[in-house]
C-alpha cells in the first residue's frame, strides 16, 4: 500500500515540475503585465516543435535543444509584448482577452496547417530508462525534466530577488503605478517579464520532447493546470505557481491511483474549490490581505 | 488514367446554382472528356475507337486530421486501377480501362455527405469505394444506398451492413475484432487475466462493452476494467494500477498519443504484460516510427496484413515501391477490394452501377488479388457482409507486422515479450 502511495506521490511530482514552468510563465506576466496570456500553451507546443526539429534534422538531443528553445521564445516575447500587447494595455480588460486568445488560436491553427495533426515523437536513450528503486521507480526522462524545472525556478527567484531587473519587475508586479513613479521603465520591464515567460514555455517544451508527443494541440493539456496552478497559488506570485502546480501533479497522480482513471481532474477542481472556499486569495497570499 | 477532382467552391454556397451548374458541366464533361481522352490515346479521332474509361469513385480524407491516412488510401487506390489496366482492364467490356476519380471528404462528416453527393450526380460511375473511417463511411453508404450505386468498403462498423442493400463489407466486422482480441490473450498464458483501460469516449466505452459481454464465453477473466479521461499527460497512475491487478495481458482502446504513452510507460516501469492495442493506429506505420523499439511484440488485429498470401506481398512491395511504407490494411484491402469490382465488372459486362451491384452479390473467388484477405475467400451475404471474413491477429516483428492468429492465418511464431 505504501509503495503504491509512494509511486504515486512520485509520479505526480516529476509531471508537476512541468506544470510548474507553464504555471509560473503565465503568473509572471500577470503579475507584471497585469494580463492573462491564453496563449502560453501554444508557446509550450512550439518549444516542442523546435526541439523535434532540431532532434530530427541536426540529431541534437532535445534537452540540449533547450539553449535554442529558450533564448528564441524569448525573442519572440519581447517582439510580442512591443508590437501587440503593449498597443493594448490600458484600462479596458477586453482587447487584452482578445488578443492572447486570437493568439492562441493563431498559433494552434497555424500549427495545424504547417505541421498537420499528427503525434511527433523523439527517442534519445533515456526515453524509456527508469531507476529502480525498491518497488519504485523513477523515470529517467521525467527526473531530468523536473531537476532542469526546479533549477529554472530557482535561478529565476535568484533573478527576481538579486538584480536591479528583478527587483524592478517584482516592484510593477507589486504596484505598478508607484513603480512608474519611482523611474522603472514600464516598457522594459515588461519586455523581460514577457519574455522570460515565453523561455520558460520554451523550456517546458524542450524538457517535455524526450517523452511527451508534439501536436498542435498539445499546449491545451497544459495549460489547463497551469491556469489553476495560478489561481491556487495566488494571481502573480511566482513561489505559490511552484508549490500549487506540484500540488496539483500530485492530487492528480493520487486521484487517478485511487478514485477512478477519469477522475484525475475531479481531484484537482476539488482541491481548487477547497483553497478558494477557505483562501480565497490562494495559497501564496499573506495572512491578513 | 486517373484524376483528382477539385470543385469549385461556388457549388458548396448555392444550392440553385450548384444544379445548374452541374448540368453543364457535364456536358463540358462529356465534351473536353472525349477530347482529353483521344489526347491520351494517341490522337484517335473517334470516340468510341477505344473502350469508353470505366469510373470508380474514390472517396478518402486527403485533408483534415485523417489526411495522412487518407492519402495512403489514394496511393493504394491509384495503385490497383493500374495493375487492373496493366492486366488488360476489363476485357467483357472491350478491354475497356479503369478511371479513378477522387473526392477529398475533409475527415468531415457533412462533407462526405455533399461530396458523395457531388461524386455521384457531377460523374458516370459504376461504383465507389471509401472512406476508411467508419463514421464517414456510414453517411456515404446512405448516399449511394439512394443514389444506387454500389460503395464497396474496408471500414469495420457493423452498422454498415444493417438495412444497406448497395453496401459490401468484403473484411471482418468491428465484433468480430473484439472476439479475435480475447482469444488472442489466451495464446498468452492459458489463465488469461486481461486489464481492460479505455478512454471514456463513446468509441472507448462502445468498444470495451464489447469485449466485456464476450470475455466469459471466451473463458477470458477480466480482472480490470478501467476508463479514462483521453489526452492525460502521465500514464504512470494508471499503469501503476495495472500492475496492481495482476494482469497478464492489457487491452488499451485508446488513440495514438495516449496509446503511446502507455507502452512507453509499461516498459520504464518494467511490468511484464502482453499489450493489445487493438486496431485503426496501433496496426499503421507510423505507430512503430513513433514507439520505436518499445513496439516490437505488441500485439494488434488488423482485417487486411500484407504476409497474408503471395499475392499480398506483391502488392506489398508495389506500394512500399511508390511510398516508402509497408501497405498497412487499408490500403491492402483496397487493393483487394478493387479487383473485386474488376471481377464484378467483367462478369456484369457493363457499366451501369445496378448492374455492378447485381454482381458484387453474386461474387464468389478464393484466388486471385480480389481474394486476397484473411480466410481467403470472399463471397458476400445478403447484408453485403462476406460470409467468410475474418480477422487476423498481428504483432510488431522487426518493425514490421506480422500475422500470428489465428493458426491458419499466422505466418510467424508469436513472439514472447
Amino acid at each position: 500500500m505504501w509503495e503504491t502511495l509512494a509511486q504515486a506521490v512520485i509520479n505526480g511530482l516529476l509531471i508537476g515540475g512541468i506544470y510548474a514552468l507553464v504555471s509560473i510563465g503565465v503568473t509572471l506576466i500577470f503579475g507584471v503585465v497585469k494580463i492573462v496570456n491564453f496563449a502560453q500553451g501554444e508557446f509550450v507546443m512550439i518549444g516542442m516543435y523546435i526541439s523535434f526539429f532540431l532532434a530530427t534534422q541536426f540529431g541534437i538531443d532535445p534537452l540540449v535543444s533547450l539553449v535554442v528553445s529558450m533564448p528564441v521564445l524569448f525573442l519572440a516575447g519581447v517582439l510580442i509584448q512591443h508590437f501587440l500587447i503593449r498597443r493594448v494595455l490600458g484600462p479596458n480588460d477586453m482587447p487584452q482577452i482578445f488578443l492572447t486568445f486570437a493568439l492562441s488560436l493563431l498559433l494552434l491553427n497555424l500549427s495545424l496547417m504547417l505541421f498537420s495533426a499528427n503525434y511527433r515523437t523523439v527517442h534519445t536513450f533515456y526515453s524509456d530508462e527508469a531507476w529502480h528503486i525498491g518497488g519504485l521507480y523513477i523515470p529517467v526522462a521525467k527526473l531530468i525534466a523536473f531537476a532542469v524545472a526546479m533549477a529554472l525556478s530557482g535561478l529565476l527567484w535568484v533573478f527576481l530577488h538579486t538584480t536591479d531587473l528583478g527587483r524592478a519587475m517584482r516592484a510593477a508586479s507589486q504596484n505598478r503605478d508607484v513603480a512608474m513613479l519611482m523611474g522603472i521603465n514600464p516598457n522594459r520591464v515588461f519586455a523581460v517579464a514577457f519574455g522570460t515567460a515565453l523561455a520558460l514555455a520554451g523550456a517546458a517544451g524542450s524538457l517535455l520532447m524526450p517523452f511527451y508527443s508534439a501536436y498542435p494541440f498539445v499546449g491545451q493539456v497544459f495549460v489547463l493546470m497551469a491556469f489553476v496552478a495560478v489561481v491556487m497559488g495566488t494571481l502573480g506570485n511566482v513561489m505559490g505557481a511552484l508549490v500549487a502546480s506540484l500540488m496539483m501533479g500530485i492530487a492528480e497522480s493520487l486521484g487517478i491511483q485511487f478514485v477512478g482513471a477519469d477522475s484525475g481532474l475531479i481531484v484537482v477542481f476539488g482541491l481548487l474549490l477547497l483553497t478558494l472556499a477557505f483562501r480565497p486569495s490562494g495559497l501564496g497570499a499573506r495572512r491578513g490581505r | 488514367m486517373t484524376r483528382d477532382r477539385k470543385p469549385p467552391a461556388i457549388n458548396n454556397a448555392v444550392p440553385t446554382q450548384a444544379s445548374r451548374t452541374k448540368l453543364n458541366r457535364r456536358k463540358f464533361l462529356a465534351k473536353t472528356g472525349g477530347v482529353l481522352a483521344a489526347g491520351a490515346f494517341g490522337a484517335v479521332p473517334l470516340r468510341g475507337w477505344a473502350a469508353d474509361p470505366i469510373n470508380i469513385g474514390a472517396l478518402y480524407p486527403t485533408t483534415g486530421s485523417m489526411a495522412q491516412i487518407g492519402t495512403g488510401c489514394v496511393a493504394a487506390a491509384k495503385l490497383a486501377v493500374d495493375m487492373v489496366n496493366e492486366a488488360g482492364g476489363i476485357k467483357s467490356l472491350g478491354s475497356a480501362k479503369l478511371n479513378l476519380i477522387v473526392s477529398d471528404v475533409q475527415s468531415d462528416t457533412t462533407v462526405t455527405r455533399t461530396e458523395t453527393d457531388r461524386l455521384i450526380s457531377g460523374n458516370k460511375l459504376s461504383a465507389i469505394h471509401g472512406c476508411y473511417a467508419s463514421a464517414l463511411t456510414l453517411i456515404a453508404s446512405e448516399v449511394c444506398e439512394r443514389a444506387h450505386v454500389p460503395i464497396i468498403t474496408g471500414s469495420s462498423s457493423d452498422q454498415l451492413n444493417k438495412g444497406r442493400s448497395y453496401t459490401f463489407t468484403p473484411f471482418a466486422r468491428a465484433s468480430q475484432f473484439a472476439k479475435a482480441q480475447l482469444q488472442m490473450a489466451k495464446l498468452v498464458s492459458d489463465q488469461a487475466k486481461v486489464a481492460v483501460i479505455f478512454e471514456n469516449t463513446a468509441f472507448g466505452t462502445s468498444t470495451s462493452n464489447g469485449l466485456k459481454e464476450l470475455a466469459p464465453g471466451e473463458g477470458v477473466e477480466i480482472v480490470m476494467f478501467e476508463p479514462y479521461s483521453a489526452g492525460f499527460t502521465d500514464a504512470s497512475p494508471l499503469i501503476n494500477k495495472v500492475k496492481a491487478s495482476g494482469a497478464n495481458t492489457l487491452f488499451s482502446l485508446s488513440y495514438l498519443n495516449d496509446l503511446i504513452l502507455i507502452v512507453r510507460t509499461v516498459k520504464q516501469v518494467g511490468l511484464d504484460i502482453a499489450i493489445n492495442g487493438g486496431s485503426g493506429g496501433f496496426v499503421m506505420p507510423d505507430f512503430y516510427k513513433n514507439v520505436g523499439k518499445a513496439a516490437e511484440g505488441l500485439q494488434g488485429v488488423a482485417h487486411w496484413n500484407h504476409d497474408v498470401n503471395e499475392d499480398a506481398q506483391k502488392v506489398n512491395a508495389e506500394f512500399k515501391k511508390r511510398t516508402g511504407e509497408f501497405a498497412f490494411e487499408y490500403a491492402g484491402g483496397l487493393v483487394a477490394q478493387t479487383f473485386m469490382l474488376a471481377d464484378a465488372l467483367e462478369r456484369a459486362a457493363s457499366a451501369d452501377p445496378k448492374k455492378v451491384r447485381e454482381a458484387l452479390s453474386t461474387l464468389d473467388v478464393s484466388s486471385g488479388y480480389a481474394a486476397m484477405a484473411p480466410g481467403g475467400k470472399v463471397k458476400f451475404g445478403p447484408d453485403g457482409k462476406n460470409v467468410y471474413g475474418r480477422p487476423v491477429g498481428v504483432q510488431w516483428q522487426n518493425a514490421d507486422l506480422a500475422s500470428i492468429f489465428p493458426k491458419e492465418d499466422a505466418r510467424a511464431p508469436l513472439m514472447k515479450t
